[in-house]
């Protein structure tokens, strides 16, 4: 395993195309933009040293019986399933920010799943492809990122029906060595600061989109491959100082980027599905599940971060015995415990799947989800709420390091006698990060749009089945446990009533 | 040949657990079918995939965690106790 400081060495060895802001990055570990990026997937690495947190952030993997980082274990049972979100918890505490390989961890899980039933349907080889890939992985404690989301073009449009067909990535060539791809991923956490890229499909494909069925793995400086950094709120006050950013050591959200695949070579052996369009479905939604289990782990960890910000800024100003500010607070914790409750369960209701590997239930993964799209805009509203006015109108860290402007600061947005006035600053500062800009949208958006969830809560609910109890309890259908109960039929027994 | 049936606890079925006894008892006459562990081949009925019904069944079982449709569930059962005779 690799610590902190290693993974960030590691990251120097690579030679990534990467552009942002109209200038190519000669190095993602340096970056003043991207480090902070870069800080917070490191810590994923290095908690795996600290005795404190290793049982949640190691496992043993059952392909090698080595001790790997959780991040690149396959799950082997529901404890496993919940010791992940346990961990994705504990580093949203850590970090206050999205820490990246959560994504490469579930991409792996959802091709060792699915590879295992194409295999088993077709007479491939590719299960044994990606059990190999996963011990280079375990073995170097790699960090892939995980990219599903094609750019898509018209929505309206299928794949196949596209103007340009490269708006999804897909096969243009096979070759006896391997295979050519083209296309592009949009929003995929973590890339420029990964070792690997795992591409999926991004939706369920029809008999005659074979080309876009593909799932493969490239190194993040694979000849073709180009990333260009996606720009977030606030972005630039990483160059300002570390007080304006709120969050100067580990950015907001995870840092995400456009990667075009312009004829990039896969070899054969890190191709886990070639034209086998009848599994896309299946790998999108194994994946997605395991994804949307995610959400109320370490986005609940971030709230962590939030709620504690929210509590100290109330001190900060001598509001925190208010009765409101404390019903407020109570109110963040009550939202956030929910989410929690959402990911163990969906964890604790996992499953065994046919390749031996456990899944989170996705019905309560979905749920987990859908309530991570609404829940953090409410506990942001309450933390601005008790923060006040002043989380959007603070002077700049640069006026407060100005010796003219800095002792008209520090006496007039005094907070209460025996804080600084920049302690104050900084905590409003977090919670302007934590509450404003990237971090909500991401919530909205990550792992799928609401929608996406609906679709899958409604297909996997037995709607007909709570019809039929409500027949039987409204009187409509016969009730065999009531007759039981008393010894005759209902209709003998509300007779007597009448 | 005697069938046992356990299902686990129903607590948030996906698909009527009943249907899958339904079609055994139908299409299996000459076998006899208990609430018991104590039979030649254990059917194990869970309401979705956590599959509580087999968690702690061992020895000849099969196991339903799905609605599969008929045509499968009576496969599934037909080729466990061809299996049995077998042996």
């Amino acid at each position: 395993m690799m610590n902190g400081k290693q993974y960030i060495e590691s990251l120097r060895k690579l030679k990534p195309r990467i552009y942002f802001m109209g200038r190519k990055i000669e190095s993602v570990a340096d970056d003043p933009v991207l480090a902070p990026h870069v800080n917070a997937a490191a810590m994923t690495y290095e908690l795996a040293f600290d005795p404190r947190y290793e049982d949640i952030i190691t496992a043993t993997s059952h392909l090698t019986g080595e001790k790997i980082n959780r991040f690149t274990h396959i799950h082997q049972s529901t404890e496993d399933l919940v010791k992940k979100v346990r961990m994705l918890r504990l580093l949203g505490q850590k970090t206050g920010s999205c820490f990246q390989r959560c994504v490469g961890c579930d991409a792996i899980n959802a091709l060792y799943i699915t590879s295992y039933d194409i295999d088993k349907k077709y007479g491939t080889e590719y299960h044994e492809r990606v059990k190999e890939y996963i011990k280079y992985v375990q073995k170097e404690d790699l960090m892939p990122a995980g990219a599903m989301t094609d750019v898509k073009g018209d929505r309206s449009k299928r794949p196949s029906q596209q103007v340009d067909k490269d708006l999804y990535v897909r096969i243009v060539e096979k070759r006896e060595d391997g295979i050519i791809v083209r296309g592009a991923k949009a929003h995929i956490t973590g890339a420029v600061n990964s070792h690997e890229i795992i591409v999926m499909p991004t939706r369920a494909l029809e008999a005659d989109e074979k080309e876009y069925a593909v799932a493969f793995a490239v190194p993040v400086d694979a000849e073709g491959v180009t990333m260009i950094f996606g720009r977030q709120t606030n972005d630039l006050r990483r160059l300002d100082g570390d007080v304006d950013c709120g969050n100067a050591k580990y950015a907001t959200v995870g840092g995400e980027a456009l990667i075009i695949f312009e004829d990039v070579f896969v070899p054969w052996e890190r191709v886990f599905m070639c034209g086998e369009y009848d599994f896309a479905s299946q790998l999108v939604e194994v994946f997605a599940t395991f994804h949307r289990q995610n959400y109320g782990g370490c986005k609940v960890g971030v709230a962590d971060v939030l709620i504690g910000a929210t509590a100290n800024v109330a001190e900060m100003q001598g509001i925190a015995k208010a009765p409101h500010v404390i019903d407020k607070i109570t109110e963040m914790i009550h939202l956030a415990e929910t989410c929690w409750c959402c990911s163990l369960a969906c964890s604790y209701e996992g499953y065994k799947t046919p390749s031996g590997a456990y899944m989170p239930n996705p019905l309560l993964a979905n749920v987990t989800k859908l309530n991570i799209t609404r829940f953090p805009y409410e506990w942001s509203r309450l933390a601005q709420d008790v923060t006040g006015g002043i989380v959007i109108t603070l002077p700049s860290e640069k006026d407060y390091r100005n010796p003219e402007t800095r002792k008209l600061i520090d006496k007039y947005l005094k907070g209460v006698a025996d804080v600084p006035t920049e302690h104050r600053i900084r905590m409003i500062r977090l919670v302007e990060n934590l509450s404003i800009g990237a971090e909500l949208p991401e919530s909205m958006h990550g792992a799928g749009s609401p929608q996406a969830q609906k679709i899958m809560i409604a297909r996997r609910s037995n709607l007909e089945m709570k019809k039929e109890m409500a027949k039987i309890i409204a009187g409509i259908k016969p009730d065999e446990h009531f007759k039981r109960i008393r010894g005759i039929s209902e209709e003998e027994f509300f007779s007597k009533l009448k | 040949m005697r069938i046992g049936i356990k299902y686990c606890g129903g607590c948030n079925e996906s698909y009527k657990r009943e249907m899958i006894e339904e079609i055994l008892k139908r299409e299996l006459k000459n076998c006899q079918f208990f609430y018991s562990n104590n039979a030649d081949l254990i059917v194990c009925i869970s309401g979705c995939k956590k599959g509580c019904a087999a968690e702690k069944v061992s020895g000849n079982f099969v196991h339903f965690d799905e609605w599969v449709g008929e045509n499968k569930v009576l496969t599934k059962i037909k080729t466990k106790l061809s299996e049995l005779l077998r042996s």
